[in-house]
């Protein structure tokens, strides 16, 4: 994948529409985890959150920097 | 020896246990929380210098903007930033690319778009109103500085998003991994206080029967938290532990709270009557019908309470529920006069029995949620929390809103003056956020305070500390560490949210943390003096705009209160009592922080709004009944009654008022006379309608105050 791409007309950083696209998959599964009772499991919530978000976000940034 | 010295006597004796947990409970939390936001902030500033962002300031303003103790409140207020952002940087796009050339519709477009935002930013609640702040607010930033040259928007529109959201990420990320504390947790415990308050008050006979009296707490403290409490359910969402059975368990409960709170009321209202009246024989009635009720909640355990003592209590609600309605019937037949307001108070005695059973039994399902994951029952409703925001509030925001932008605007077109975008900025800001506080004037003060004392600070940085020490980053955040950990401590103090807010603002927009430094004395004069001379006319927007007082609250309440009334009337049938309610109670929220009413007053506005509630849910309830009733027992009375209460609401006066009252007592005889069918569900259709219509007499018979304008309380 290129390191910028073009969004209607505007050049920026490949990053941000993954970082955008990520904070809403992150949102959804968020919902379902927690509905699901499953941060009732976890030692810390806030932790395991933010790592399930680094996942969803930085996987596809591999493909940009590989 | 050294063990029997004074020094070792008395530091033995010292409650070393007491203090370190007073510590721990009340100093720890402010240490750690200036912890978490200097962490959030310097990595904020080290990121955005890392990427190479052209303005990494933006970045730590967010992180200090969106930062606050409970992590609740973060991601909350975090949300609406980013969709505010986006709005902002869309808008920006738009207007750049359609008018850059066109100053007139340039500033007209500007104008609308500023004005929108402060009138939805009034019109909502919670961070929601954070959003179109800063939707308003980020069209400043980006549109103004590229005015000259149109094309660069588009770099700034990017490079301002991505910093917003670096520091959105650490702001997040640090107050929710560092030592988290949740506002589930406040949630809960507030919860469980008013739990707790309710049925310590109605296990007291005497809060109930004694007169109001602004001595006892318990009883004045049965009213509040309603809104305050709904935003916290709604900001705690956003935290992990927050699941949606336990969201809509709070929602039932405080609604079941709003209803119960109203029927106490109301029955103390209609009891003082009583009082008044000097009817002791109904009075001791009453009271020997409200006993069982206090036996019940008597045996109760004052520590914490667990599901088993719970459910006994519920088995006892319910069997008191049908000890009451045989007594109240006994009772009735006994009593020779004052019969209305014996079946009225009787009555609510009965629905206040059933409510806190409901109210009880939700939280029992909470608790068990809470323990084991299982609730005792599924709640499949969800209950919206209305507001409403008075559209005249609505309507002067806006215009100041676009008031000051076009003034501001005037004055930079008039001088010409490169710095003057910052002076809008300033202005834009200023009418945007401290619109919504109780006095805004003395805010507008306190932001320009705070500002004055950041730009020394910014200068002392910029001129000396930074050129002289600073080499690196590590060095630049040893130098910045003090400051920002004093800004953390202040946005702790629930007495300076204005001064800090203004500190942070105008520190965070002069000091020098540009990726590369420069020296530029002129350029840090200049844009100071453009943003202090905007702070004064978003001061001098409030002064001029601002004809809002205690005597025009009073009136705009009781006319929308009314309507409330009139379109209960004759609106369609599917309000719901929650919608009633939490709209009544959230609007008189809203005009006692905004509109200067006194103590006096905002007492008697809150008693309207209980007896507008009151009325309002007996005319549902008798035209839903009236509904289910079969059309051979379809009086005209009622519909002749329904039709006069509407007509009083709708133009009240004293004449009208003795009117209505004879034309409900004609009704109710008439009701009385009728023969009651035989079949059971319509016959008890009908007794429910007399009753809740006798409670409209009552109501409007004994309390002095439904929502008309009688006297003067303001002076």
């Amino acid at each position: 994948m290129p390191l910028d791409i073009t969004l209607f007309g505007i050049q920026m950083p490949t990053l941000l529409p993954i970082f955008v696209v990520s904070a809403v998959v992150q949102i959804l599964l968020d919902r379902v985890m927690s509905d699901g009772g499953i941060y009732n499991h976890v030692w810390h919530p806030g932790l395991f959150r933010t790592a399930v978000f680094v996942c969803l976000f930085t996987a596809p940034c591999l493909l940009i920097y590989r | 020896m050294g063990a029997y010295s004074p020094f070792f006597v008395s530091l033995k004796s010292f409650p070393w246990q007491r203090t370190l947990q007073e510590w721990l409970t009340i100093d720890a939390p402010v240490l750690i929380y200036m912890a978490k936001t200097l962490i959030a902030a310097l990595l904020a500033l080290w990121i955005a210098m890392k990427l190479n962002m052209p303005d990494p300031r933006t970045a730590i303003f967010t992180v200090f903007i969106v930062m606050q103790p409970q992590s609740g409140l973060v991601f909350a207020k975090s949300y609406y930033r980013v969709l505010g952002t986006i709005a902002g940087v869309g808008i920006s796009l738009v207007i750049i690319g359609m008018f850059s050339q066109d100053p007139l519709w340039f500033i007209a477009f500007f104008a609308l778009w500023i004005g929108l935002t402060t009138a939805a930013g009034f019109k909502y609640r919670n961070f929601q109103f954070y959003g179109f702040v800063l939707a308003g607010y980020t069209l400043c930033i980006v549109a103004l500085p590229v005015i000259e040259t149109p094309l660069d928007v588009f770099d700034i529109a990017v490079s301002r998003f991505s910093e917003v959201i670096i520091g959105i990420m650490c702001a997040t990320v640090v107050s929710d991994i560092i030592f988290p504390r949740r506002l589930l947790d406040s949630l809960i415990t507030s919860e469980q206080e008013r739990f707790y308050n309710i049925l310590s008050t109605l296990s007291d006979p005497q809060s109930v029967f004694a007169a109001f009296d602004d001595a006892n707490p318990a009883v004045s403290r049965f009213s509040n938290g309603v809104v305050g409490l709904n935003a916290v359910r709604i900001n705690s969402s956003f935290e992990s532990g927050s699941d949606r059975k336990g969201r809509q368990h709070y929602q039932h409960l405080n609604h079941e709270y709003m209803n119960l709170s109203t029927t106490f009321h109301s029955l103390k209202s209609i009891i003082a009557a009583i009082k008044n009246h000097e009817k002791t024989e109904v009075l001791s009635a009453l009271e020997r019908l409200y006993d069982p009720i206090a036996s019940a909640l008597k045996t109760l355990p004052e520590t914490l309470l667990n599901p088993e003592d719970l459910e006994s209590v519920i088995r006892k609600l319910l069997e008191v529920k049908n000890t009451i309605q045989e007594r109240s019937e006994s009772e009735h037949k006994s009593l020779k006069e004052g019969d209305d307001d014996f079946i009225s108070a009787a009555y609510l005695i009965g629905r206040l029995v059933s409510e806190l059973h409901h109210h009880c039994a939700t939280y029992l399902s909470l608790l068990k949620h809470r323990l084991s994951g299982n609730t005792s029952f599924e709640l499949s409703r969800s209950i919206r929390f209305s507001t409403h925001t008075d559209n005249v509030l609505v309507a002067l925001a806006a215009l100041r809103g676009s008031g000051v932008l076009l003034l501001t605007m005037l004055f930079w077109i008039w001088t010409a003056w490169p710095y003057a975008t910052l002076s809008i900025t300033m202005a834009v800001v200023i009418g945007l956020l401290l619109g919504t506080l109780p006095s805004p004037l003395d805010g507008v003060k306190d932001f320009f305070k705070g500002a004055l004392i950041a730009l020394i600070l910014a200068a002392v940085y910029d001129f000396y500390l930074i050129p002289a020490y600073t080499s690196d980053f590590l060095t630049l955040a040893l130098l910045l560490a003090p400051t920002l950990a004093f800004i953390g401590w202040m946005t702790t103090k629930p007495k300076l949210p204005v001064f800090t807010f203004g500190f942070v603002f105008m520190f965070m927009s002069q000091c020098a943390l540009d990726p590369y430094y420069k020296i530029e004395p002129t350029k840090f004069m200049e844009s100071s003096l453009a943003a202090l001379i905007g702070i004064l006319f978003g001061g001098l927007a409030y002064l001029l705009v601002n004809f809002w007082s205690c005597s025009l609250t009073q009136y705009r309440v009781a006319k929308v209160l009314r309507r409330q009334i009139v379109e209960v009337c004759v609106g369609p049938l599917n309000i719901e009592r929650s919608a009633l309610e939490s709209t009544g109670r959230d609007l008189v929220q809203q005009f006692s922080t905004q509109g200067r009413l006194n103590m006096r007053s905002s007492r008697l506005v809150y008693e309207w709004l209980l007896s507008t509630l009151e009325i309002g849910r007996a005319i549902l309830a008798i035209r839903r009944s009236l509904q289910r009733l079969y059309r051979q027992y379809h009086h005209s009375s009622i519909d002749t009654a329904l039709e006069s209460i509407k007509e009083y609401f709708e133009s009240p006066s004293p004449l009208g008022r003795n009117e209505l009252l004879s034309i409900l007592e004609k009704s109710l005889q008439e009701l009385h006379s009728f023969q009651l069918p035989s079949q059971k569900g319509q016959r008890k259709r009908i007794q429910r309608l007399i009753v809740e219509l006798g409670l409209i007499r009552t109501v409007l018979l004994n309390s002095a105050t439904f929502p008309v304008v009688t006297e003067d309380s303001c002076h």
